[in-house]
């Protein structure tokens, strides 16, 4: 009996050794969940003979918790306004740029931005904007282009409609109908915003939902969806009747940026990691498994080009260079207020 | 008295929506898992594809090896420290006993996001660095109640004067609790230990908070998912498949003794 029960332990010691071993080549990278091609992870080990633990998150809120737990990451990838806070909270650390040097196969859209002016800090991983996804059988695309984000008032679209369930997007939704920033700080603006999206609830009964948005555009469950580009362009694959448009009142463009912690252990393979997923060989994996848009010049320019995975899909390359699209900044005023307006939105 | 025949009916439709109310989502994940698409609700064909893109997937096995490696090993100690600790407690004061099993509800009834930022803050105050030790040390934290609350009332049923006899026939004290009364109460220490393991295969709250870098449970990566994926479904099935045939076993295994030992004694 005590024999059976110390070969039980000693193989549960062994099988924990892989998942103890925390020798130098180790490299933790927090990431989204199933937001790469682990190829890349595998190439990377090989080439630099190193181990890479990668850590999950959902949110760039549990992202923020996580590192304010002390645990050392080396490399994270999170969301362009919570890079902004962080940066300022000085939590994050300079990348070396003499080993980060495919910065310059970058598209010029998605260097520097407003919260790391020279990529000092960050370095884009993949990127996207919001839009108005929609059947064209069901509703006519000049209806939607001239109309914009206000089209969602329209009685017609009653029950056919589903909204992303995040409190910041549905705001800039309302924000831009209105002709006012997203990233507004003023009261009155924002008020005026929830009183447009009750009245947009009231009219057309929208679902909010999240992911269960692309699978519902791709069936042909409804009419129109507001949706982030790649999902946008997930679901026009799967469904040809299927088109986008980005509202001329302005959108959201998001960022998803790769950066260094300050209390990173590795980080001269940080940069290494960095610099290696930018490449151009990386770059195509990740984006053609996610379908989310490389920040790769030469990428976007292949996959979008004639026998490119993303030929004739409008969706995969964001509007740039419209003054009215914006990037969200951390904003304290709708960070705290909207979760809660959304909720009477819906009660309404 | 006799049962109407409308009665009866009833009862009957009444336990097929029942199982159906349990069985239909695990049933529509388990087909699922065989699509050919991507869909997770039109079902284009029969393929086995999902299941190979989960083997093939690193992190996913890697979670998976992580949540049972943790799951085994908190089952284990807490299974051994709450039974301990249930059969001190039955011999204790009546108010020390009384006392101690309220302070054991706390964590039970306590919503999990409490024990996870409590015991979050205790690992980091102690400059305990979180990993693979704090997430093994919280579940068996949150798993310990629940077996001193599946133990105990076995225990109370239990005849004292049988673990004395024990002693006096000349039983050391550790004779008499291995072989008199463990035995008495193994139905109560299996199932105890079942839970246990089931909760700490669920949890996800308490790992977030307690895990560190590179060391995911199975709950974890699902839950960050940027897209879902059909593999979550093949892994669900398969895990479906292994609860299923543990459970068969546990009930087969007695009977089939009990034929055996029938067979010998005629």
């Amino acid at each position: 009996m005590t024999k059976k029960m110390t070969a039980v332990l000693l193989l549960i010691c062994l099988a924990l050794l892989p998942v103890c071993s925390l020798a130098d080549g180790t490299l933790n990278v927090m990431n989204y969940g199933e937001y790469i091609d682990e190829k890349v992870i595998y190439d990377f080990e090989k080439e630099f003979g190193v181990r890479i633990n990668y850590t999950f998150n959902d949110t760039p809120e549990s992202m923020y918790t996580k590192l304010q737990t002390g645990v050392s990451y080396d490399v994270v990838v999170t969301s362009d306004y919570m890079i902004d806070r962080l940066i300022k909270e000085n939590n994050v650390q300079k990348m070396d740029k003499s080993v980060v040097t495919n910065l310059d196969q970058l598209s010029d859209s998605v260097k520097n931005l407003y919260f790391d002016p020279d990529n000092d800090y960050s370095a884009p991983y993949l990127w996207q904007n919001v839009v108005l996804c929609y059947d064209t059988t069901k509703i006519d695309p000049t209806k939607v282009e001239e109309k914009g984000w206000s089209i969602l008032l329209d009685p017609e679209l009653e029950g056919h409609v589903f909204l992303y369930d995040s409190p910041r997007d549905i705001f800039m939704i309302g924000l831009k109908a209105l002709g006012y920033s997203m990233n507004t700080e003023s009261r009155d603006e924002l008020m005026e915003a929830y009183d447009w999206l009750v009245k947009m609830n009231q009219t057309i009964h929208p679902s909010f939902v999240t992911d269960e948005m692309i699978d519902g555009m791709a069936q042909g469950e409804k009419w129109m969806a507001m949706m982030y580009s790649g999902d946008a362009t997930y679901a026009s694959m799967e469904n040809e009747k299927l088109a986008v448009w980005a509202p001329l009142d302005g959108t959201n463009i998001a960022y998803d940026n790769m950066f260094i912690p300050a209390n990173a252990t590795n980080p001269e393979l940080a940069n290494q990691f960095i610099n290696y997923v930018l490449d151009y060989p990386n770059s195509m994996l990740i984006t053609v498994e996610t379908c989310y848009t490389s920040p790769n010049e030469k990428v976007i320019e292949d996959v979008t080009g004639p026998g490119g995975e993303f030929e004739g899909i409008e969706s995969y390359v964001p509007r740039t260079g419209y003054e009215k699209d914006e990037i969200y900044t951390d904003n304290e005023l709708l960070r705290t207020e909207t979760p809660e307006l959304l909720v009477k939105v819906k009660l309404q | 008295m006799k049962k109407s025949r409308a009665s009866r009916v009833f009862s009957s439709a009444y336990l097929i929506l029942i199982l159906l109310f349990i069985y239909l989502p695990i049933g529509y994940l388990v087909l699922f898992s065989f699509n050919e698409g991507k869909s997770m609700t039109n079902f284009s064909g029969f393929s086995l594809k999902w299941y190979e893109s989960m083997f093939q997937n690193r992190t996913m096995i890697e979670s998976i090896t992580t949540t049972l490696i943790v799951a085994v090993i908190a089952t284990v100690v807490s299974t051994v420290v709450g039974t301990v600790a249930a059969i001190g407690l039955s011999k204790a004061k009546r108010i020390i006993r009384s006392i101690v099993m309220e302070v054991n509800n706390l964590p039970v009834m306590n919503p999990d996001i409490v024990t996870a930022i409590g015991l979050m803050l205790l690992f980091i105050s102690v400059k305990f660095q979180l990993g693979m030790v704090t997430l093994i040390l919280s579940h068996i934290s949150f798993c310990i109640p629940y077996v001193i609350l599946t133990v105990m009332p076995k225990l109370r049923q239990l005849d004292d004067n049988v673990a004395e006899a024990a002693l006096d026939l000349g039983a050391t004290p550790f004779k008499a609790l291995t072989k008199v009364i463990i035995p008495q109460i193994l139905p109560a220490i299996i199932s105890g230990a079942l839970i246990a393991f089931s909760m700490s295969l669920d949890d996800f709250v308490v790992s977030y908070f307690n895990t560190g870098a590179g060391i995911n449970t199975i709950s974890m990566y699902v839950y960050s998912m940027k897209r879902y994926n059909l593999s979550v479904n093949a892994m669900s099935t398969l895990i479906v498949a292994a609860v299923t045939l543990i459970l068969i076993l546990v009930n087969l295994i007695p009977w089939i003794k009990d034929k055996k030992t029938k067979k010998e004694e005629p």
